[in-house]
């Protein structure tokens, strides 16, 4: 922070200090009333974006806020304290829901590994590595609706990926009805669906690869394992953070189309995601106060997992 | 430092307002003059379409002056947009209920209209799932129950006769193996993806276990959770899956329409099905034909029960408590339950209308043994349960199947559950 503040003050100070002979030249008027108006300029001139801000994205969640200390049905209206957030945490929807965060967190490095090793592949050139660029993409194009329907007869548990199980000798998985196995599965049709759109990042960050330095290490003796750990890795390392960052951001904010089509949250609550459940509490449950508050969790949670993300991006952008 | 200084404020400003306003918005009136707003999800269907005209017409003529507009919402989402229209008070002037939980929680954005509805309370047939705290909210249009349905051809098939099904569960379940050796059939078709299987299951299968004291006593609200009745309904429900009663994959099967899909096909011998709507005797007639569909009583799994076809009020139009003149919103809701609409209604979109005056004869084995039933029938046992109650119980019931939890504990949760609702 202070190496940034330092040349934002100069001008600042200049401005505040004698006015300078340039100034007086250019004003016909008094000092005083150019001083003003050039003090008011700035904030008429951000004026529109503080005011949308404002109105439409801090009123709103101050609103929101508001709310979640309000009751629902018959106690709408009232203040409740913190009733509703006793009731959330007593939830095990929540808890699991909450939980279900927690897994996608940890299924992060999956989701941005997947893509970049598909990616480096197309970079070395693998055989038919035109073809699998585009057939990568394709998925990224489907709307969640038509690919979790397509999944859902995949996954059936007299479909064809059980049929294909039974083919070679195992036994069925009931891949959306079982408690243990359902989530992984919805999470795994997302990462299946979306990680084009990292891999076309990736590839882009390979284009800024300086290919000599690759060279150089095969010439030195390198295999392909330590190319890929000791070159191609740190050459990447602002692209592979800016794709844990929109992964992450993808993960936590649009699965809602996939779990409404393939498994509604269930078997037994255990896909249920924040989203989802405010969602259900709003809509099917008729309790807009309690949905409140667990838009405010989820923002909490969004809050921290963000800083913590800008935190991470400014020091490697200082690294650098 | 004035950076931060500024988000603190924008962070904590909240808190100002800590408490007021409410989040379902005032109680304020909507609606407009001289129209008429309804929302359904019924208008857009092309099978509902000659009975909205009529009922449009029969109010054309008390009401020459005043336009109706129908408003087709889609299903999946129609609680959610009349939830919102709610809590902003401002919505349609009438509109459409599952009768039930869903019209019960939301009594206090809807009008009473039993005195506007006398004239209609002896022609027409379930109003307790419209009916709350003594209130009717909502003029039933079709019946909605829960027959089991059986595949007569399958039992012809097995060598059972079609026209005499088990009357007891043990003579059930000896039916049942009997069938699956004979035909591969499972017993059962189920989907319960939704949870709502667990539903049918208890309405559907609880007259062959409760007396009809408890029944009754079910009904009016009294609700022993740990009696050995209901025990031992969901004791069935477990048993029927742990001895392959079921299809595969119960849990990841959609009720709405792979289950139904089953029996359709013939994979299954009985299903535990609707009356109106979907899943239902026109429907499974149009695939195995109405011939080979036949509707049968639960069986006795306690002597002392006294089976009896479980029904309600399946459908049934409401009025806004905002709406500007409740009279004219009601003569819309009592139109759109006339005679005439109904039996368009019942004809074209093969559903059990909720006039009793209506001949329902000659539309095949299964809807005769339905409406021979009605005088005798009774409230369905989960249509008494809030919907937080319904669904606790359908996650409770996946529970079940998978043996995360027992059955005692799964009855202590949902007696809690229904205690406090």
């Amino acid at each position: 922070m202070p190496t940034t503040a330092t040349p934002l003050r100069t001008p600042v100070r200049a401005r505040s200090g004698t006015p300078t002979p340039r100034r007086r030249v250019r004003s016909g008027r008094g000092a005083a009333g150019t001083s003003r108006s050039e003090r008011l300029a700035p904030y008429l001139l951000v004026a529109p974006a503080v005011l949308i801000i404002g109105v439409f994205r801090l009123y709103p969640l101050a609103l929101g806020v508001n709310f979640s200390f309000t009751g629902d049905g018959e106690r709408n209206g009232q203040a409740v304290g913190l009733d509703n957030y006793t009731v959330l945490f007593d939830d095990p929807l929540f808890i699991a829901s909450m939980r279900n965060v927690g897994l996608l967190v940890l299924l992060l490095p999956v989701a941005v590994a997947i893509p970049g090793l598909l990616a480096t592949f197309i970079y070395l050139r693998v055989p038919g590595h035109r073809v699998y660029r585009s057939v990568y993409f394709f998925p990224a194009v489907l709307s969640p609706v038509i690919i979790g329907a397509i999944f859902n007869l995949l996954l059936a548990f007299d479909g064809p990926a059980n049929a294909l199980l039974g083919a070679v000798g195992l036994g069925p998985v009931d891949w959306l009805g079982d408690p243990d196995v359902a989530m992984y599965a919805v999470v795994g049709v997302h990462i299946w669906a979306t990680f084009g759109m990292a891999l076309v990042v990736f590839l882009a960050g390979f284009a800024t690869l300086d290919a000599s330095l690759i060279d150089a290490a095969r010439v030195d003796g390198a295999s392909l394992p330590k190319v890929v750990r000791h070159v191609i890795v740190p050459g990447l390392s602002r692209t592979i953070q800016f794709v844990v960052v929109t992964t992450m951001i993808g993960m936590l904010t649009s699965m809602f189309g996939l779990l409404y089509v393939m498994t509604g949250g269930g078997p037994e609550g255990s896909t249920y995601l924040p989203e989802y459940y405010i969602w259900f509490q709003q809509g099917q449950m008729g309790r807009p106060a309690l949905a409140s508050a667990a838009s405010t969790v989820l923002f909490g949670v969004m809050l921290v997992v963000g800083l913590a993300q800008i935190a991470v991006l400014r020091r490697a952008g200082r690294e650098d | 430092m004035k950076r931060r200084a500024l988000w603190s404020t924008a962070l904590i400003a909240p808190l100002a307002l800590y408490g007021c306003g409410s989040a379902a918005g005032p109680d304020s009136g909507g609606g407009g003059g001289d129209t008429l707003v309804v929302w359904d999800w019924k208008s857009g269907d092309a099978t509902a379409e000659s009975y909205i005209g009529q009922a449009k017409a029969d109010f054309a003529e008390k009401h020459p002056d005043v336009e109706v507009e129908f408003v087709a919402q889609p299903f999946d989402q129609y609680y959610n947009l009349l939830g919102t229209a709610i809590q902003s008070g401002e919505g349609p002037d009438v509109m459409l209920f599952n009768g039930g939980g869903q019209l019960r929680d939301r009594t206090d954005a809807l009008l009473p209209l039993e005195d506007y509805l006398a004239e209609d309370m002896e022609r027409l047939a379930g109003w307790e799932a419209f009916t709350a705290d003594g209130h009717v909210y909502a003029a039933p249009v079709t019946l909605q129950g829960h027959p089991i349905y059986y595949n007569k051809a399958l039992y012809e098939a097995a060598g059972l006769d079609p026209e005499a099904p088990a009357d007891t569960w043990d003579a059930f379940v000896a039916d049942c193996e009997r069938l699956t050796e004979a035909t591969g059939a499972d017993c059962f078709a189920l989907g319960n993806k939704e949870g709502i299987g667990i539903q049918f299951f208890l309405s559907g299968i609880g007259p062959g276990v409760l007396t009809p004291a408890e029944y009754d006593a079910w009904i009016a609200g009294e609700r022993d959770w740990t009696a050995p009745g209901v025990q031992r309904i969901f004791e069935l429900w477990v048993e029927a899956e742990q001895s392959g009663l079921n299809n595969d994959g119960v849990n990841s099967t959609a009720m709405f329409n792979d289950e139904f899909a089953i029996f359709d096909a013939g994979e299954a011998a009985h299903v535990i099905g609707l009356m109106s709507d979907v899943g239902h005797w026109k429907d499974f007639g149009e695939f195995l034909g109405a011939e080979n569909v036949g509707v049968m009583p639960a069986p006795l799994v306690n002597p002392e029960a006294a089976p009896s076809l479980p029904y309600d009020g399946g459908i049934g139009y409401g009025v806004a408590e905002w709406t500007e003149d409740p009279e004219l919103a009601a003569d819309l809701v009592r139109s759109l339950s006339s005679t005439k609409a109904l039996e368009a209604f019942y004809a074209d979109a093969g559903a059990i209308a909720a006039d009793t005056t209506i001949d329902a004869s000659g539309a095949g084995p299964a809807t005769a043994a339905i409406v021979a039933e009605l005088p005798t029938g009774k409230p369905a046992l989960h249509v008494a349960l809030s919907a937080e109650t319904l669904e606790l119980m359908g996650r409770l019931s996946q529970q079940l199947l998978s043996g995360s939890v027992t059955v005692e504990d799964a009855l202590s949760q949902l007696a809690e559950s229904d205690q406090a609702g």
